[in-house]
Formats: C-alpha cells, sequence, structure tokens
C-alpha cells in the first residue's frame, strides 16, 4: 500500500518521473486518479494542501475583483485533498441534453458533443459521488415522503424535477472525496499521491507543443518558499478548479509569452459561477401546507436523498429563449396585506378555497450568459511562493436576470392555470437582484472547451489544442454552463478522460 | 295570546330584523355606494380585497377606459372563466409583483378607482 506522501519530506532538488502527473487532489483529480487505479499507467496526484484546512496554504488562492460584487477568491474553494468537495452541499443533477446543445440564444454555446457522449459515464460518477440509485427524473418514492400539497405544473414551460444528494458512510453528508478515497488511492499500487506539492510552473519544450516538466514547491513552517523539485511526467492532467487552472496557464509564459493553451487570447476569459439569489419570488399553495420535498431534503427508503426543483422545459427554453435555472422552495413566508389581497381575490376568482393557503420563499441557481469579458487575469502580486495573483473582472447582465423573470413568469402562469396557486415576482431591478445574490461557488468556463481552438481552449478529448501531452480537467472545461451543480457533471467528464488516456497511453 | 301567536310574531320580527342587517349593514354582505360600473364589480365578491391589490396596478387606465376594456370581454357572471382562459392563454398581468390572470387585473383595478 502506497502512503500519501508528504512533499515536504523529499529532498530539494529531487526529480521525479511519471507517466501522467495529474496537478489538483480536488473531485476531478482524485476522480481520474481513481478510474486509472490498477491500470500500468503511473500517476503522480500532485496536492497543494494536506488533509486538512491550512490558512497558510488557504492564502495562496486570494487574489483582487472589479466589476459585480462577488465572493473573494480565496472563498468557494479550498487547497486541500479532497478541495471543494470539503464544504460542497452534495447537491447532485445532471445536466440536460439542451445544455449542451448550441442554443442560438445564448453566446458561445454548444459543447463538442452532446449529453449521450456523457451518458456512460453518469452511473460511475453517481457512485463515486456516493448519490445513491439514479432517479432523478423518475422522483423515487418521494410523493410518499409525507403529507402535504403537491404543485401539478400541467404540462406547462416548468416541470417537477429533483436533486439527488451526496452521502458519505451512511451518516455524514456529503461525500468529501480526500477523505473518502484515501484509503482507495493508498491502496492503487501505480498511484503515488503527493500532498503539500505546489506545482509552480509548467515548463514546455522549446517548440511549445509539449509539457516537459513541472516545477513545484512547498511552503515552509513560516509559510514562505521551502523546498524546490521537479516533475517529469509524459501526460499532464490539469485539474486544479476552473479559477487556478487559468492562473497556471497563464503564469507559464517562457515559451508561450500569453501563456499555455492562451494562443487565441480564451485562457480566463467567459468566467463563471451560477448565482443563487434568496427570496427571488414567492409562491402560494392555494391548498396548504406543501409537501416536504419541496423545502427540505428528503431521505427515502432506497438509500436516495431528494428534493424537488422547478426546471424550465427544453421547448419552454426555446421558444422563450431563456436560460436553464433551477427553482427551488425555501422556507415559510407572510404576506403583508397586498399579498394576502391578492391570494383572497385571485383564489375566489378561480373558485378555489385558499382559506388554509400558505406561502413560502422561493430561491434559484441560474445559468448565466457565456461572457468573454467577465474574466480572469494575472495581477502583479505574487503569492508566497512567486506565482503570480489573479484579478477577476466579474460582470452579470441585466439580461441574465430578464430571461429568468420569463421562467418565473411562466411558473406563476402555470400556478393560476392548475388553480394550485400563485406567484409574486420580488426582483425587479439590479439593486433587488444583487441584495439577495449569493453564489454557488461553481467555477466555469476559464478554459472552455471547443473543437475550434478559436473557440475553445481545450478540444472534446479535453486536450489543450496546440499541446500534445496536457489536458485539462474540471468544470472550467464547461463552455456553456447549467444551473445543474457542476460536481456529478465534471466528474462524468474526467471518468472520460479517464478513459481516453488509458487509450493514448496504452 | 296564544302561544303559536308569539312564537310567529318573534319569527317575523328576527326575520325582518336580519333582513334589514342585510341590507342596511355590511355584517352579512359589504354593501358599496352605486356606481357606473356595478354590472362589472358585481363578479368580485369581495371588492375591498381586490380594491387593495388593484390599487397597485401601475399604468392602468381611468375607471371609464377600464370599464370600457372590460366590458368588451367580460360577460356577467363570467370571471372565473375569463380568469382560467387568461391562465391558461398566458394573459397574465404583474400587480406589486403578484401575477394575476388579465381580466381580474383590471378588474381590481377598477375596484380601485370608484
Amino acid at each position: 500500500m502506497t502512503a500519501l506522501i508528504d512533499a515536504r519530506t523529499l529532498a530539494s532538488a529531487t526529480v521525479l518521473e511519471t507517466d501522467l502527473a495529474i496537478i489538483g487532489g480536488g473531485p476531478a483529480g482524485i476522480s481520474l486518479a481513481l478510474a486509472l487505479a490498477g491500470s500500468k499507467i503511473r500517476v503522480l496526484l500532485l496536492e497543494s494542501g494536506g488533509m486538512n484546512f491550512d490558512p497558510a496554504i488557504q492564502k495562496m488562492y486570494s487574489g483582487t475583483e472589479t466589476g459585480t460584487r462577488y465572493a473573494p477568491l480565496d472563498a468557494g474553494r479550498l487547497r486541500q485533498l479532497g478541495g471543494g468537495t470539503n464544504h460542497w452541499g452534495g447537491w447532485c443533477r445532471p445536466m440536460d441534453a439542451i445544455e449542451f446543445e448550441a442554443r442560438d440564444w445564448v453566446p458561445h454555446s454548444g459543447w463538442p458533443f452532446p449529453r449521450q457522449t456523457l451518458e456512460p459515464y453518469y452511473p460511475r460518477a453517481q457512485t463515486l459521488v456516493e448519490a445513491g440509485p439514479w432517479i432523478y427524473d423518475q422522483k423515487g418514492d418521494a410523493d410518499n415522503a409525507g403529507e402535504g400539497a403537491v404543485l401539478p405544473l400541467n404540462g406547462g414551460g416548468l416541470y417537477t424535477s429533483w436533486f439527488q444528494f451526496s452521502k458519505m458512510r451512511a451518516d455524514i453528508l456529503p461525500t468529501q472525496f480526500g477523505n473518502r478515497y484515501q484509503e482507495d488511492l493508498k491502496r492503487a499500487p501505480n498511484i503515488k499521491p503527493l500532498l503539500h506539492a505546489n506545482v509552480t510552473a509548467i515548463r514546455l519544450a522549446a517548440n511549445g507543443k509539449q509539457v516537459e516538466r513541472l516545477e513545484v514547491a512547498t511552503l515552509d513552517s513560516k509559510g514562505g518558499a521551502g523546498k524546490h523539485f521537479t516533475v517529469k511526467p509524459r501526460m499532464v492532467v490539469l485539474a486544479c478548479g476552473g479559477i487556478e487552472n487559468a492562473r497556471l496557464l497563464l503564469a507559464s509564459d517562457d515559451v508561450m509569452k500569453a501563456g499555455i493553451g492562451n494562443q487565441n487570447d480564451l485562457v480566463g476569459r467567459f468566467f463563471a459561477d451560477n448565482p443563487i439569489p434568496r427570496d427571488v419570488a414567492t409562491v402560494v399553495s392555494f391548498s396548504g401546507p406543501l409537501a416536504p420535498f419541496y423545502g427540505a431534503n428528503q431521505n427515502l427508503a432506497n438509500g436516495a436523498i431528494m428534493r424537488a426543483t422547478f426546471a424550465p422545459t427544453a421547448k419552454f427554453s426555446r421558444a422563450a429563449r431563456v436560460g436553464s435555472s433551477l427553482s427551488t422552495i425555501e422556507s415559510p413566508v407572510d404576506l403583508d396585506e397586498t399579498g394576502k389581497a391578492a391570494v383572497i381575490t385571485t383564489a375566489i376568482a378561480l373558485g378555489v378555497d385558499a382559506s388554509n393557503a400558505k406561502a413560502y420563499s422561493l430561491g434559484c441557481g441560474i445559468e448565466l450568459m457565456p461572457d468573454p469579458d467577465r474574466r480572469l487575469t494575472l495581477s502583479g502580486d505574487k503569492d508566497a511562493l512567486g506565482l503570480p495573483r489573479l484579478k477577476l473582472d466579474m460582470r452579470i447582465a441585466d439580461d441574465d436576470f430578464v430571461r429568468f423573470n420569463r421562467t418565473l413568469t411562466e411558473l406563476g402562469r402555470q400556478l393560476l392555470a392548475s388553480k394550485a396557486g400563485m406567484l409574486r415576482i420580488n426582483c425587479h431591478t439590479r439593486e433587488d437582484w444583487m441584495t439577495r445574490m449569493d453564489w454557488g461557488h461553481h467555477h466555469l468556463g476559464t478554459t472552455r472547451m471547443s473543437a475550434d481552438p478559436k473557440q475553445g481552449v481545450v478540444d472534446g478529448d479535453l486536450l489543450v489544442h496546440g499541446m500534445g501531452n496536457l489536458y485539462i480537467a474540471g468544470s472550467g472545461t464547461f463552455p456553456s454552463y447549467s444551473a445543474s451543480n457542476p460536481t456529478l457533471n465534471l466528474v462524468a467528464l474526467t471518468l472520460r478522460l479517464g478513459d481516453h488516456l488509458k487509450k493514448v497511453m496504452a | 295570546m296564544k302561544r303559536r301567536t308569539v312564537i310567529a310574531g318573534v319569527a317575523a320580527a328576527g326575520a325582518a330584523a336580519a333582513a334589514g342587517l342585510y341590507r342596511f349593514t355590511d355584517i352579512f354582505v359589504k354593501h358599496y355606494p352605486p356606481t357606473p360600473y356595478d354590472d362589472l364589480l358585481v363578479q368580485l365578491v369581495d371588492r375591498q380585497q381586490a380594491a387593495r391589490l388593484g390599487a397597485k396596478l401601475t399604468g392602468a387606465p381611468d375607471a371609464g377606459a377600464l370599464a370600457a376594456q372590460l366590458r368588451a370581454g367580460l360577460k356577467p357572471d363570467s370571471l372565473k372563466a375569463a380568469a382560467e382562459a387568461d391562465a391558461s392563454a398566458g394573459r397574465v398581468v404583474e400587480v406589486d409583483g403578484w401575477l394575476l390572470p388579465r381580466t381580474l387585473a383590471l378588474l381590481s383595478a377598477l375596484a380601485s378607482k370608484v
């Protein structure tokens, strides 16, 4: 059994040779290592952090921001084994088929392949995130999870879809990849996990088409530069997350002056996250309290944990030219006098008894439109190991909000048409939205995937355009984003990369 | 006086009192001053609540124009059918953020203007 190796125990100037270097031990890096476990490929998994949170290591993530208020760059991600899964919420949902398509109302949209290409990898991804049986569109026995009103949407523009939730070892929620899979990593004879190993540069051969070596450094006990060593891999997979991947590519500029893979000025552009504003609408159920699966996770007898959400159909998305969104009941709210008047007047007009009506706030996750000017660039500041820090220019277009309100309007219409309830839209100005704004911390788009090198940093196999041995894994490769939480989807995409690497490295 | 006569008298007095309360007070049913739009407003069971809501409809025309618009489409005793048809056809209007069937929103706005 291999141990988790602490890179601080290596001698300076050590040179490690390997078949494959995976840079980053988050969900993508660990999934890829596990996919290759037992193969003949010697894998070195390089993780910057250790098993636990360390403020000095985490500080290397900090950067600056301009534009729309956003989470600090050292928040929302974690520099330790398991990466972001050490603080994720465990929300899982596969992307919809339409989100892989080039949608003419979503600029720069379209994946190089359809959802069917990922489908063979979803079952294994579902197993890795430990989200139970695959019953997203079947809801399992959620209807029996408790009493309460069900909102029939009657075939309109939105339908009731379902999240499933990651659950680690029956009682810990959700699965933290580092804790959960460290023993599997140790058991695999071909995998060598190296902790506290910070890749500070990707060095290319003079022709600029091959990675020749990785420069790696450790932090010393005072938070400064410690030991330096070198990794010489045949292949490299960059799996540090959507923000850090762009940083390493841009900072590795000794041969390719604009940075690796940046010959078309795309690395760091198209940054995205899922805005998850709270209380964007008020939903009233005329017949009383809603079924519990709307507002809270439900443990089902089959082991799945599920929660209902309202999703636009592909037909409605096309007709109304809206982006993806997932709207979820949050918590009960009290109505003001106008709200009470609205419910009384509307229910009477529709011939419905609303004497037990109950109101709830509605939250949502929204798919942003891809925007090349929402962008990460290097700043003049450097971290403790000399790597340039990042600057984020964050933006949200008013049109992103306008599109989502079209979706809410359809949901409100459906509730009226089904006589099940009604809806109030709570956000009308940019300020309304921004005061309710929260973020999914889903870092997307900065090394986008496209078959066309002028439109993407990586191709459909996740190989960096123009490079022979450098791949990128993770949600940073998503060219358009979905509203579904990315972890399940990026794990599936990474497992596909694993199959590809097995072929090309055989 | 016979017992039966007394009972009948009391019953008659009670009925008269109840009729009076019904017609001249708001205890059983809300009474509104007559308006030129009562043929429309009669369809609102709770005109007071509707008026509270309708007052929030921004950009509504004056009462006369609203009434003309409503009379063109709203038949007597057909608010329920009109509201259902509006919802089915996507004719919804935002009033203070609340999404309402268009006919109901206009009728409520009319109620707020009289």
